[in-house]
Parts: structure tokens; sequence; C-alpha cells
């Protein structure tokens, strides 16, 4: 179940035999659960930002405001099959950030996992900005800062954070 | 995890489209080791020895600030006021041994103790020699750069450990007036131009003063984590270091109140890349790269230590460095 279930996420069930076949699967009282948290997985691996509450409303809300299209092209290429990859192996896991992610789990942990694992990952993704204690702490030893005078403490006071955690 | 992670792939990549990106320069004939020092500690001294009052703009990935900048060297002891002219109100003074960074709006002061080796190393033969392997110096073009005669020189880095650099330097004096840090792709991931600069100059040393004479009693005063630092041996090292880095510190740093953080840095000669080990419990950063500008950071849990590797590098070369760092 969960294969075909993945596979459709990731567009790649050619035949009507499978897509009926995931298509019931998600049906089922479990189905909707793992098309969540692949979903969830993928955009974690992605580095995407966990979408805001309400989103699905209003893009379905958007879609249906849409003209219909008649014949949707297929994606051909995919940079990579983030669903299948989460469904096939426990691997995955170290992609997502060092949160273990278990498809044993129930998927409503599996779910808060991998958004925990978003967190981490969409905190990279936004590159926060660096600490200023071990910036001004790095830069009273770099040459670079004694080339460029007291410039470099720009970085530390005008980009940096007003105050630690 | 820190094994399987740490081969340096993608390490060889970009130093033709560097060189494409800096074909302005690449007529120019490359200038001798001795040159390229006798350049920086020439700026670095102009920094330090002058009097000047300059408005600079910098540049970090997308944002650009302007801010104010007053220094004077009164009998061989600087005195420094950085003024933010945009965004939040921000202001830094740098003297007595420390520097303090005033957050009006967030109602606070941070207080950072600071020995400031401002003076440019005189870089030792070995240094120079790593400065020339690693980098190629060419004589650019002269310019102008806040209304005054400027020099341009490039340092491209003869492979993907680090950026290239561009400088400007005034031709009278030596001192930088604006500086360009180049990604591997060729473009400006960061940079920093006087606006305008009186240099020479006679300076007040009471311009150089805080704004807010003492503390406000409803401010905080907040005294950084990471202390000063006492050189000696820490039992850390990095057994992949990229090469032309070499050690330039090591030691521990720490306020007293808290177990110490290590520090190890390791510099070209051009730039450093801190790293700086301490306890997990401690450490309330997260893991993963953070990037400001042309300075990345990568952080990785060890045992039970938070490693975090810092500098003016590219992502690759704080990574590597910060994934291989062990125990002697």
């Amino acid at each position: 179940m969960n294969e075909d279930v993945s596979r459709l996420m990731d567009g790649e069930l050619d035949d009507d035999a499978a897509v009926d076949r995931a298509l019931a699967a998600l049906r089922r009282d479990q189905g909707a659960d793992a098309w969540a948290c692949y979903h969830v997985i993928g955009d974690a691996m992605r580095g995407n930002a966990p979408m805001s509450p309400g989103f699905s409303r209003r893009l379905s809300a958007a879609l249906a405001a849409e003209p219909t299209v008649l014949a949707p092209v297929r994606r051909v290429a995919h940079p990579a099959t983030f669903a299948w990859a989460a469904a096939a192996t426990v691997a995955a896991v170290a992609v997502v950030g060092w949160t273990a992610v278990s498809l044993t789990d129930a998927p409503d942990v599996a779910i808060a996992k991998a958004r925990e694992a978003n967190a981490v990952r969409a905190a990279e993704v936004r590159t926060p900005a660096i600490p200023p204690d071990y910036l001004l702490a790095h830069q009273e030893y770099s040459p670079a800062t004694a080339i460029q005078g007291v410039r470099p403490y720009a970085r530390a006071v005008s980009f940096g954070v007003p105050a630690e955690r | 995890m820190r094994a399987s992670n740490g081969r340096g792939a993608v390490i060889h990549r970009g130093s033709r489209l560097l060189a494409a990106g800096l074909l302005c320069w690449a007529s120019a004939a490359p200038v001798l080791a001795q040159d390229a020092a006798g350049l920086l500690g020439r700026a670095a001294e102009a920094a330090r020895t002058l009097d000047y009052v300059g408005t600079i703009v910098f540049q970090s990935g997308a944002a650009v600030e302007t801010a104010r900048i007053i220094h004077v060297n009164d009998n061989g002891e600087e005195f420094e006021k950085l003024v933010a002219l945009d965004g939040p109100a921000r202001e830094v003074i740098r003297q007595k041994g420390e520097v303090r960074c005033y957050y009006p709006d967030a109602k606070l002061v941070r207080i950072e103790p600071r020995t400031f080796r401002n003076a440019f190393p005189s870089l030792s033969p070995q240094q120079q020699e790593a400065l020339a392997r690693y980098y190629v110096l060419r004589k650019g073009a002269a310019g102008r750069v806040a209304g005054r005669d400027a020099q341009g020189w490039s340092f491209e880095p003869r492979d993907a450990y680090r950026y290239a650099q561009e400088f400007w330097t005034d031709t009278t004096s030596g001192m930088l007036l604006k500086a360009r840090t180049l990604d591997e792709r060729g473009e400006i991931v960061e940079q920093i131009a006087f606006l305008d600069l009186a240099l020479g100059v006679k300076v007040d040393p009471a311009l150089t003063r805080p704004t807010w004479a003492s503390t406000p009693s409803d401010w905080m005063e907040k005294r950084g984590r990471t202390g000063t630092a006492t050189p000696g041996d820490t039992g850390w090292s990095v057994t992949r270091l990229p090469p032309g880095f070499a050690k330039i510190m090591e030691g521990t740093r720490g306020t007293g109140r808290a177990p110490p953080v290590v520090q190890l840095v390791y510099s070209d000669g051009l730039v450093a890349v801190s790293v700086f080990i301490e306890p997990r419990g401690q450490a309330r950063r997260g893991v993963g790269r953070a990037r400001q500008g042309g300075i990345n950071q990568f952080s990785v849990k060890l045992d039970e230590h938070v490693v975090t590797a810092l500098g003016e590098a590219p992502a690759e070369t704080v990574r590597q460095i910060a994934l291989s760092v062990s125990r002697r």
C-alpha cells in the first residue's frame, strides 16, 4: 500500500490499475496519513518550510478559480523521488537531518519527527545569522579583521541578533 | 557520520568559472609574494594608526547597510565608533580593551572583552609562501573610491578552498577603501566600501564616545559568554585541514561562569577559520550551516560536544574543518 501511495506522489504510476490501487489505499484509514506523512518528509528533505495552516484550503480555492486544464503535462524529470526514498529506506533519516524517521512509526509520530527535522532543515535553508559572540571571537584573530580595521564589526552589530536566545 | 560526511567532493569545481569572473584582471601580471604581505600589512597599519571619519556601505548577500565610522589613534591607543545609519539604531564602541554594542530598541548593551590583535601579524616566510602558493595577486586598474585615488588588487585563489578577494587601496596611505569577496561562481557575496572618507585629519577623541555616557538604568548589560582567550594546548586538532591553512592560535576562552570554550584558529595568510568546541549542554546552538555574506559556519555534534567552524571561507572549507575535528 505504502509503496503505491509513495509512487503516486512521485508521479511514477503509469498504469491505471496501479493508480486505482493507490487511490483505493488513500481512501482506507491509514492511506491519508501515509500521504500526509510522505509529503512532510519530502518537504523536509527538499528543505521546504512547512505549509501554513489552511494552505490546502486556499490552494483548493485558487485551483477552483483556475480554468480547467484538459491535458495535464506529465512531469518527465524528477529531481529525486523523495517519497519513494523515504518509503524504501530509513537511510533517508540521515538526509532529513539527524532525526530518526522510521516508517514503522505510527504516521502521526513520523509526521511529528519529520516536522522536527524540517525545522532543523528549514533553519539551515534560511541560513540563520552567525552568533555575534563567536563572530567577534573569530574576528579577534582573523587577518581579515586587521586588513579591514573595525569594519568587520559592522557584521556583528548590524546583522546580528540583539540578544542571544 | 563524521567520517562519511567529510569528503570534500565538490572542492575542485569552480576555479575556472572564477577565473572567468575575474577576466578584467587577467591581463595584469602576478605580483610577488612579498608584495602581497606588504600590501596587506600596509592596509592594516593604516587602519590602525590613522585618524579618519567616513561613511561605509556594507553589502552582505542581499542586505545593504550604511554606517558612520570614526577612528582615532591617540598616542597609540585606538578609539573607534561605528553608528548604523539605516535600520534599527546600532552603535559599536571599541576602546580600552572591549567592544560595546548598543541596541537601544532592545535596551541592551553587549560587552565583549577584546585584546585587539589588530596589528596585522607580520607574516612569517612560511605564511608568505602559503599566500603565494594558494593565491595569485594581481595589480588591477587605478581608479577612484570615495573620491580618492585608489589602486585595485585581486587575490585569486588557486583552489576552491578559498574565496577570491578584490581590494582597492588608497594610493597615498595604503588604507583599504573597498573590498569585495567573490564566491566560486564569481559572484559578489560581500562588499564593503567607503562612500566618503576624511583621512589624515585630526579627529577629537570625544567624538568616539558612546551616545550613552553610562548604561541607562532600565537597560540590560550582557557580557559575552566567550570572554577572553587563554592560549594553550587544548588536546583538540583538525585532521583534514585544507591546504595552506596553518594554526595561528589554540586556547580556551570563557568568562569563568561556564566551562571554557576551546578555540582553534587556522589561517592561510589572508583569511582565517575558527573552530569552537563546547560541551553540548552548554551550547544552545543548532547544528548545520549558517552564512552571512562572505562568512560561512558549520556546526556538528561530536560526542558530548558541539563543534562549530566559521570563517571567511567557502561553505565546503568550514564544513570539512568542522567534520574533521578530533581529540589528539
